[in-house]
């Protein structure tokens, strides 16, 4: 498939995808319940969001659809949530967030029956059981392919901060990983994750990708993993590199975030993207990985290190002015809030629970409680 | 009990099932039946274990269920099985689901009232046919658990049919209590005797099951399940439930159902134990399903076979219709409803120790109602289990992996 038309979109529109996981309430292991959930859904009213199966069967998709602003994105996640809360609960099922389930055995994994993810699963073989993660996708609307390339570079920086803010997949197979997002570890033995090459024209990008598609390696940009990617049907490009929040107001909160810093380079273009950023890149996302907001990154110019909390609120400061625009007030408040607190990302939060309870389906159970954002039924 | 022991020790050499020799024998190759089909076919090794039995029956040297040390084992498995159908059973699901509840109640009726019509139009007595009708509503947890269990089924047919098993075994086993506490109380000769019995082994068992809960919740939430010791504590625990339930005449059918539900319901906690409390409790399931699928013999069949025949199809039809019809709205497909329907075919244990019991209790019933129920589970015995798998695998809930990796995970199921 060529690479296509970039297509139009609105500037800083935006489009948030949360893969969720489905667990059973016996003992809150994954449970492959996507095409029950899915028939159930279908009987309701049309949502704004879209609900759609992923590639195993314990696990689901929602999306939004264009989203202007914190408030559509935060009203249209949480009706999707709250439909597909009580879904799953006629089926004995229950949804919750994180990167990674806390103890599900990767072999036991089902593929969901289609053909696309039947090939993936015969190409990549285990790789796409451990694929097994969870992981939000932010959509940032850009006029321009050129615009939307430039972009994807310049936002590279800021990959470490939405990681750490976004980090909640601390358990992996039953053992507690050390990380904050051990999420990312899975997706990076795919053979095209990671950064995407350094191309700011659109004709530039395209040469590479019809010599990347020569070599077979590749069909379309569905093949490759990169941490942010473009993707010209819909005009964005797709910011790939979080954990499935354990929640969908943290979800919404970084996807407006994302929209501000977006907006900020985009208009004021503090700095002009280069390929030396890319010089630290995997060390900084390693260490927002691993350490989550206290992890260090180091500027690849001026060779500073810096903790994330501390980067994090002073981007929050640089873009106050375009905040406002974008009427993202809440969803930054939100951000600020959850670097004062203690424990700060979601993966600590998982892990005070595990230290408490030292059971981790209880753990998992709690993860349901959070996501639904009620008491628990 | 005693005496059971005794038999064990100065005649362990006749072969027969209930002596050391015969027991082990016997052990020995289910055992290896059930390997060799899970081997070859990928079939559940609990259908191993039914072929043992049933060519057992045929020879002639099946149980007769008098044979006291054996029904300690069939109890004391039945009650390890009932107590994790119950574990399952989240009562919370019903409230959230209605139509489920519909569903299991809708079942349950129409089994026990369309099993009771046609057995009365076959000439069969009032008194034979309602209890009769009463255990066919019953759907058995033991073989669910084990097939499920053993093909790692998981999904919506899998859950409901756990879930219902669970409730109509339920069902069935209080309906059984009224009723035979009504047969005792509608006697005028007996009914000022019997009543405080009855009041007592009928309250009696649903506290003795939510103390057995309690009891269990503590030894959980207390000790690590993935410890073999703790297992042990769990299983003995069961067990001594059981012979307390046993002095006192209670439904040893009851207490560990309850006890289960009791578990499951008291609190929103998960908790993950090996399957069947590990191989102590595998040991003692193995030795039911042999017992109990020799618990018939080849002239009871031939001379019930019609009867039987009827009762069973009925059944399955009254489960199937009333399944079907509530598919829709309780959230399921209607190729999950046929699979479902066809998944809630198996009687086995619980049938035959509830009727065991009745009989016990009305022995000029049991005249009567004993060779149609053997003859039941005797066609049931080896189809039900096959027409289950069958089910799970059509319903695509099955997940079987090559012998290598398929013993892997049963201890590390709690993560």
């Amino acid at each position: 498939m060529p690479l296509g038309d970039f297509a139009d979109s609105r500037a800083f529109t935006l489009g948030v995808e949360l893969e969720l996981q489905i667990v059973n309430r016996h003992d809150y292991d994954l449970a492959p319940g996507a095409a029950d959930l899915l028939r159930v859904n279908a009987k309701r009213k049309k949502m704004t969001a879209d609900v759609k199966p992923e590639i195993t069967s314990s696990m689901i998709e929602v999306s939004t659809g264009i989203c202007e602003r914190h408030r559509d994105v935060s009203e249209q996640l949480l009706e999707v949530r709250d439909a597909l809360v009580e879904d799953a609960g006629k089926l004995n099922l229950r949804l919750c967030g994180g990167g990674t389930h806390a103890f599900q055995d990767w072999s036991q994994r089902r593929i969901f029956d289609t053909p696309r993810f039947q090939q993936v699963s015969t190409l990549y073989g285990y790789l796409s059981k451990q694929f097994t993660v969870f992981g939000q996708h932010v959509h940032i609307g850009c006029p321009s392919p050129d615009g939307a390339l430039w972009l994807l570079h310049a936002m590279s920086r800021f990959m470490p901060h939405v990681i750490a803010l976004s980090a909640s997949s601390p358990f992996v197979q039953g053992t507690d990983t050390g990380f904050h997002s051990a999420r990312l570890n899975s997706v990076n033995a795919f053979p095209l994750s990671g950064r995407s090459p350094f191309h700011l024209t659109w004709d530039a990008f395209t040469v590479y990708f019809e010599k990347m598609r020569r070599t077979g390696v590749v069909e379309s940009m569905k093949d490759f993993y990169w941490d942010i990617r473009p993707k010209p049907e819909y005009g964005t490009i797709e910011v790939r590199v979080m954990d499935t929040p354990l929640t969908v107001e943290r979800a919404a909160a970084i996807a407006v975030y994302l929209q501000c810093i977006a907006r900020w380079l985009a208009k004021d273009k503090p700095f002009q993207p280069q390929e030396d950023d890319y010089l630290a890149y995997t060390y900084n996302r390693f260490q927002a990985c691993r350490f989550g907001l206290d992890g260090e990154v180091v500027d690849p110019v001026t060779a500073v290190h810096r903790p994330l909390r501390e980067l994090i609120r002073e981007t929050i400061e640089a873009v106050e002015m375009h905040a406002i625009e974008l009427h993202a007030e809440r969803g930054l408040a939100a951000i600020r809030e959850a670097l004062a607190q203690e424990p700060g990302t979601d993966a600590d939060w998982l892990r005070q629970a595990q230290g408490k309870e030292q059971f981790l389906p209880e753990v998992v159970r709690q993860q349901c409680v959070k996501f639904e954002g009620s008491d628990g039924r | 009990m005693y005496d059971a022991l005794l038999n064990l020790v100065t005649a362990p050499w006749t072969l027969q099932p209930d002596t050391l020799l015969g027991a082990a024998l016997l052990a020995v190759i289910a055992a290896l039946a059930g390997e060799a089909l899970w081997r070859v076919l990928r079939w559940p090794r609990v259908i191993g274990y039914v072929i043992v039995g049933t060519a057992l029956a045929l020879s002639g040297r099946g149980v007769e269920g008098t044979e006291p040390a054996l029904r300690v084992v069939i109890d004391g498995a039945l009650a390890l099985l009932l107590f994790e159908a119950g574990a399952r059973l989240r009562l919370k699901w019903l409230a959230r689901n209605p139509w489920l509840l519909a569903t299991s109640v809708a079942e349950a009726l129409a089994t026990g009232i369309a099993v009771f019509m046609v057995l009365r139009l076959l000439a069969l007595p009032r008194e034979v046919a309602a209890p009769l009708a009463i255990v066919a509503v019953c759907v058995s947890p033991a073989v669910l658990q084990r097939v499920v269990g053993e093909l790692r089924a998981a999904g919506q047919v899998t859950e409901r049919l756990l879930a219902l098993a669970a409730l109509n075994t339920l069902y069935a086993v209080l309906a059984m209590k009224l009723l035979s506490g009504g047969m005792l109380l509608s006697d005028p000769a007996t009914w000022l005797n019997a009543l405080s019995p009855v009041l007592f082994s009928f309250f009696g068992s649903i506290l003795l099951g939510a103390a057995l809960g309690e009891g269990l919740a503590l030894i959980a939430r207390r000790f690590d399940l993935r410890e073999d010791n703790s297992i042990v504590l769990l299983l003995s625990a069961v067990l001594l439930a059981l012979v307390v339930a046993k002095t006192l005449q209670l439904s040893t059918l009851l207490v560990p159902l309850l006890a289960g539900m009791w578990l499951a319901n008291r609190s929103e906690r998960p908790w993950v134990w090996p399957r069947h409390f590990g191989s102590a409790g595998s040991v003692l399931v193995l030795v039911m399903f042999v017992s109990v699928s020799s618990a018939w013999t080849l002239e009871a069949l031939v001379a019930s076979a019609g009867i039987a025949l009827a009762l069973v199809a009925t059944r399955m039809l009254a489960k199937g219709v009333a399944v079907l019809a509530l598919a829709r709205p309780s959230g399921l497909g209607l190729g999950q409803a046929a699979c479902l329907a066809i998944g809630l075919t198996p009687m086995s244990a619980t049938a035959w120790v509830l009727t065991m019991d009745f009989v016990a209790r009305h022995p000029n019933v049991g005249a009567q109602m004993m060779p149609v129920l053997l003859a039941s589970l005797a066609l049931l015995e080896l189809a039900a289990p096959l027409a289950l798998m069958g089910a799970l695998r059509a319903a695509g809930e099955v997940d079987v992996r090559p012998a290598r990796t398929a013993n892997v995970r049963v201890r590390d199921a709690a993560g």
